[in-house]
């Protein structure tokens, strides 16, 4: 794909996201868009550290659930303004992936050693919020104050109460702007020098090191720039669903969502976890509903479905749907040309 | 007889057979169809049934759709000329988000009404999404008063809330120790700490058991999901209290009750509050000898119910225990109904409206007529119930014993 045919190819994506409210007014669909969305930023922030720098986190809950709790209590307890908390949120939880990256960097873990060392700094959290209750509510979690006040509503940063518009897209287009801000990133991530030396990092560390890229450094940026777009998707869950637990924040199924929607979409690509989101979310939405309508109401039957396709994709497109995409693309220009 | 068939002219037969015909059609399908011609009554149910909260999910969704089919048998909603409830499952796989997910899709299918959906997070957001299209939601077990403390004009729980519990739970025990002579001097809990249930009992226990001298010497807390209890069933070995309260959910409720059988822990007595397995029957019949004796304040039916006792028949004729999310489930969908039929409607603020004044006496449970009361019923009370035998007996309060007390339980 030439650099035209990318620019292009985004703007028609971003133009349809942008415009989708006006063709879709099912609450579902929009539900649907929003949820897909969310797992798509989540699924970038993974990317940037996994998918660019070979960084394999098993434990990015520690970010989303990080940036979710400071979200949450500088609210609870010190009655702050969203606006504000937000920033103090994705910086904070910049800070924790800092240190976390320096613990495992400056150490020289790697692989399975990293994937290890995020898993047990997510759990180490789990437990530190469950059992801190003075200062966390401890398994109670928080319960943020609802506004029901429509003139309150962009305020509060909360849209579920406010006007007809806000009501019913206030909060598609708040991950709309989150998805776009973090994968501008991404993309002036992979055109950067800094993205380039990431990738030599993630080909082979040494021999990049023997360039004279200080690898170090480069993924102290990367696991960064990965926590703070984890973080925003923190508090975007925060402020839709005013509730966060230690079970919500830095359970497994956070960190789980984060890595499938790459790996599914495609690996240290710019458009892999949103098409690996809209992929997970939309077959399990056909499975469940096909399901269904064969076999009636069997819970669960949708599950082991979507299993079966997710096995399907890891086993026959390691590169993802994004390569499956580019092959086609190349194929149909060929033809084009002849 | 013969005369009557031979007088009969063909035309005559016919006219008569049609007329008959005509008549027996409408005996069988005419008027009750005309009855029925009422627009069913879409009526959203959302349990996690698949995810860490399967087995409650699905326990809950058979009570839920146990009332409908009660009420869809008995002639539907009354006032709405015979309308029948249609029920739109939804699944929210024990995640929040889904939950919320599944009322949006119910808000575009048109229901009057919510019952769900078994935990308190995912409450949390159900009831949320359902506020913001105006959907009455009753919640059936989530126990945490957050839920109705958000000024959601939209949220009633019929059932009793953490506070009510835990308060109803140190006076059961105090009632229960009093009437064997005080015997209790020294109490260890042992609590989930994970979800924050389990960590507020032991706090609230430990307040209200000061008063009458009796002494919390530890609490144990452990996370949820939890594999082994060993360390925790030496741990009071060594302490040795008097009684212990335990406050956990069913799969570690189990493992830790077994745990203290096979490691000989035997204080006086074991009392829980909401113990996930203390008074189930699935684990009296699954293990009978680790259940003996356990004390527990829970959600509990009215004992002499008959309503109660034919839906304990009929959840054991499908195959299932008969537990409190059976019940719960069972009562928050008969108090949603009831509404229906007083609100005389399908409009969801009407619904609202008559949950609201709701006085609801006709149900299954010790609550009395309901008063609503910021969504909250301010009649539910739990109960407390002792394992005895294969059966469960209510031991307190008095009003509703079926059995008395057996404490200090036999070594």
């Amino acid at each position: 794909m030439t650099k035209r045919e990318r620019i292009l190819g985004w703007a028609f994506i971003v133009c349809v996201l942008a415009l989708a409210p006006l063709f879709i007014t099912s609450n579902r669909w929009i539900d649907f868009l929003e949820l897909t969305l969310f797992v798509a930023v989540l699924g970038q922030g993974w990317n940037v550290l996994g998918g660019y720098g070979g960084q394999y986190s098993f434990g990015h809950a520690v970010f989303f659930g990080t940036g979710a709790y400071i979200q949450a209590l500088l609210q609870y307890k010190l009655g702050w303004s969203p606006w504000l908390t937000l920033w103090f949120a994705i910086s904070g939880t910049t800070a924790v992936a800092a240190m976390i990256g320096y613990l495992s960097f400056r150490y020289g873990l790697r692989g399975s050693y990293f994937a290890l060392i995020t898993l047990a700094f997510a759990e180490a959290f789990h437990v530190v919020s469950r059992s801190w209750s003075s200062f966390t509510e401890g398994g109670q979690g928080v319960q943020l104050t609802l506004n029901q006040d429509p003139a309150l509503a962009l305020a509060t940063f909360q849209f579920s109460f406010g006007g007809p518009f806000m009501k019913a897209y206030g909060f598609y287009y708040t991950i709309l702007a989150i998805l776009m801000i973090s994968y501008a990133a991404t993309w002036w991530m992979e055109h950067s020098r800094f993205g380039a030396q990431l990738v030599a990092v993630r080909e082979n560390e040494d021999a990049a090191e023997a360039l004279g890229v200080n690898a170090f450094l480069v993924k102290m940026r990367a696991i960064c720039l990965s926590a703070a777009i984890t973080a925003s998707g923190g508090v975007y869950y925060v402020q839709k669903f005013l509730f966060v637990e230690p079970g919500i924040a830095y359970g497994t199924a956070k960190s789980v969502e984060a890595l499938f929607a790459p790996i599914i979409g495609g690996l240290g690509t710019v458009l892999g976890p949103l098409i690996g989101s809209f992929f997970i979310h939309g077959v399990g939405e056909i499975a469940k509903e096909a399901i269904h309508g064969v076999f009636g109401d069997r819970p669960g039957v949708d599950l082991i479905l979507f299993g079966i396709i997710l096995v399907l994709i890891l086993a026959f497109a390691p590169r993802g749907l994004v390569g499956i995409l580019e092959r086609v693309w190349i194929r149909l220009k060929a033809r084009g040309d002849a | 007889m013969k005369n009557k068939i031979k007088n009969t002219t063909r035309r005559s037969f016919i006219q008569g057979a049609t007329a008959g015909t005509a008549l027996a059609a409408a005996g069988i399908s005419g008027f009750p169809h005309v009855v029925r011609a009422a627009a069913p009554v879409k009526v959203g149910v959302i349990h996690p049934v698949t995810g860490w909260a399967q087995y409650s999910g699905s326990q809950c969704r058979f009570g839920a759709l146990a009332a409908i089919e009660e009420v869809n048998a008995s002639g539907g909603i009354k006032s709405l000329g015979g309308a029948a409830i249609d029920a739109m499952l939804g699944d929210a796989q024990s995640k929040a988000e889904v939950g919320a997910g599944e009322v949006e899709k119910m808000a575009d299918a048109g229901v009057s009404a919510i019952v769900g959906a078994y935990a308190s997070n995912i409450c949390l957001a159900t009831t949320q999404a359902a506020a913001k299209h105006g959907i009455p939601h009753a919640v059936d077990v989530g126990v945490s008063d957050k839920i109705v403390s958000r000024g959601l004009t939209n949220t009633f729980r019929f059932g009793p809330g953490f506070g009510a519990i835990t308060k109803a739970g140190v006076e059961g025990f105090l009632a229960v120790n009093k009437a064997a002579g005080n015997p209790t001097k020294t109490v260890a809990i042992v609590n989930e700490e994970t979800t924050g249930f389990g960590a507020g009992i032991a706090g609230i226990m430990t307040k209200g058991l000061a008063p009458a001298g009796i002494e919390v010497v530890e609490v144990l807390s452990h996370p949820t999901p939890n594999k082994d209890f060993r360390n925790i069933a030496l741990k009071l070995k060594e302490i040795d209290p008097d009684v212990l309260i335990p406050s956990h959910y069913y799969n570690e409720g189990v493992l830790f009750l077994r745990t203290l059988q096979r490691q000989k822990v035997q204080p006086k007595a074991i009392y829980s509050v909401l113990g996930g397995a203390s008074s189930q029957y699935r684990f009296v019949s699954e293990f009978p000898d680790a259940a003996q004796y356990v004390m527990d304040c829970n959600h509990w039916f009215d004992p002499r119910n008959a309503g109660a006792l034919a839906l304990q028949k009929k959840t054991n004729a499908a195959g299932l225990h008969y537990n409190y999310e059976v019940f719960l489930a069972y009562t928050a969908m008969m108090f949603t109904l009831d509404a229906i039929e007083r609100a005389g409607s399908a409009d969801r603020t009407a619904i609202t409206e008559a949950m609201t004044a709701s006085t609801w006496g006709g149900h299954i449970m010790p609550y009395g007529a309901t008063k609503m009361e910021n969504g909250q019923n301010t009649g539910a009370r739990p109960l407390v119930m002792q394992v005895q035998g294969s059966d469960i007996g209510v031991i307190n309060p008095s009003e509703y014993a079926t059995a008395e007390a057996i404490f200090p339980r036999p070594a």
